[in-house]
């Protein structure tokens, strides 16, 4: 009779690393399947919420833990990596000779160029992107920079990983992901200013001043979240099949080995 | 204005270990915490990477200079703290030692050319002497 899998659930932008760290796993107990299965961070918490069995959920924010997860679902929930937000292309991208750290705004929003981000009550991206726009405007000092920058977006995809989809086949110029993300597909990126990025825990106070009103889970909710330094997190179900394979998954991915596979990804252990 | 880089070599990434062990040593902390410190303390040239700083964190428990542990706050995350070892202890000592030395070679470097800018005013004072 076989076993039920371990399920890992994991945010769209974990993708490539989570695989990874699944190889390793496999190697360490060769008897029991594994089944990986990606969405966005909040629909993630949704399924767990909604009573799906997973053993391991790797989220994008550890605010989507916070406001959802702990403690009922998870007791303790373990910061693994950081990244940042930048502005993706490719050398097929309208203007992607002429762009720069410089004018990236102006390039964007210039008439025939197409941009996209993540939809912000699925995706930490999403909702990242809307705060480093709001940010930009303060930083730069234009004001109705964030208004422009939405009224010019024509394009939002439910997850970031379906967003670098999007750039990959040309259907957008531009596109607001993790930076590790974008190194994973070999695309080019604009990197932002630290004071807009979220990338600096030194800056979370100057973060803080963006924010976000994202629907909840009830009908009628609304929750406000504020900019913060990204944090991705893991944790293991209080309702995990396999709680110990999951623990062993968990240190894994958060010991030296695990750390050297996020290296070489893209994102920034921590 | 100096086009080249004129930051003697106490660069951010030189100086960045002995002041990681150094906040270590007052505090236990973890990476997020730290980089705010690192901030606060406004020791390094430049805005610390945050990228550099988990790196050097993660060599130095590899060298057996920081341990680190899990610590969790309530029901937030649960963040990699670091505190310093008796190695690293040993080896901020010696870095002490290095950055004292240091400071007294660009202290003599600093009073050697205001001696020499004070020269220069002497000289150029006797030249703008009245003739006859």
């Amino acid at each position: 009779m076989s076993r039920a899998p371990f399920r890992i659930l994991h945010a769209g932008a974990l993708r490539r690393p989570m695989g990874e760290c699944s190889r390793v796993f496999k190697e360490r107990y060769p008897d029991l399947p594994v089944e990986l299965e990606s969405a966005g961070s909040r629909e993630c918490a949704a399924r767990i919420c909604d009573g799906g069995i997973y053993d391991v959920v790797a989220l994008a924010d550890t605010a989507v833990f916070a406001r959802w997860l702990a403690p009922d679902y998870v007791d303790c929930y373990f910061v693994f990596a950081t990244d940042q937000i930048v502005v993706a292309f490719d050398r097929f991208s309208r203007g992607s000779e002429e762009i720069t750290r410089d004018n990236w705004i102006d390039v964007l929003l210039s008439p025939g160029v197409i941009y996209g981000r993540s939809n912000h009550n699925l995706d930490p991206c999403g909702y990242r992107t809307l705060m480093v726009w709001q940010l930009a405007e303060k930083f730069y000092g234009r004001p109705g920079l964030y208004e422009a920058l939405q009224d010019g977006c024509s394009r939002v995809y439910p997850k970031s990983i379906d967003l670098a989809g999007a750039l990959v086949e040309g259907r957008v110029d531009y596109a607001f992901l993790y930076s590790s993300v974008v190194r994973q597909l070999g695309l080019c990126q604009v990197n932002l200013p630290s004071r807009i990025n979220l990338s600096n825990p030194a800056l979370a106070d100057y973060y803080a001043a963006a924010s976000v009103t994202l629907e909840g889970r009830m009908p009628g909710e609304k929750v406000l979240l504020t900019g913060a330094p990204i944090e991705f997190a893991v944790a293991v179900p209080r309702n995990a099949r396999y709680p110990v394979e999951a623990q062993w998954f968990v240190e894994f991915i958060t010991g030296v080995e695990g750390q050297q596979i996020l290296e070489g990804c893209g994102l920034i252990p921590c | 204005m100096c086009k080249n880089d004129c930051s003697w070599n106490l660069t951010a990434d030189r100086l960045l270990q002995p002041v990681l062990l150094f906040l270590l040593c007052l505090k236990p902390s973890h990476g997020y915490e730290l980089i705010q410190r690192l901030a606060q303390l406004d020791l390094l040239e430049g805005e610390a990477d945050p990228a550099t700083v988990y790196r050097n964190l993660r060599r130095m428990e590899q060298e057996g200079l920081v341990i680190s542990s899990w610590e969790a706050t309530g029901t937030g995350p649960a963040r990699r703290r670091y505190a310093v070892t008796p190695k690293g202890d040993e080896l901020l000592d010696a870095w002490m030692v290095a950055v004292r030395r240091q400071k007294e070679k660009l202290e003599k470097f600093i009073r050697l050319y205001e001696n020499h800018l004070d020269s220069e005013k002497a000289r150029g004072g006797e030249n703008l002497l009245p003739e006859g």
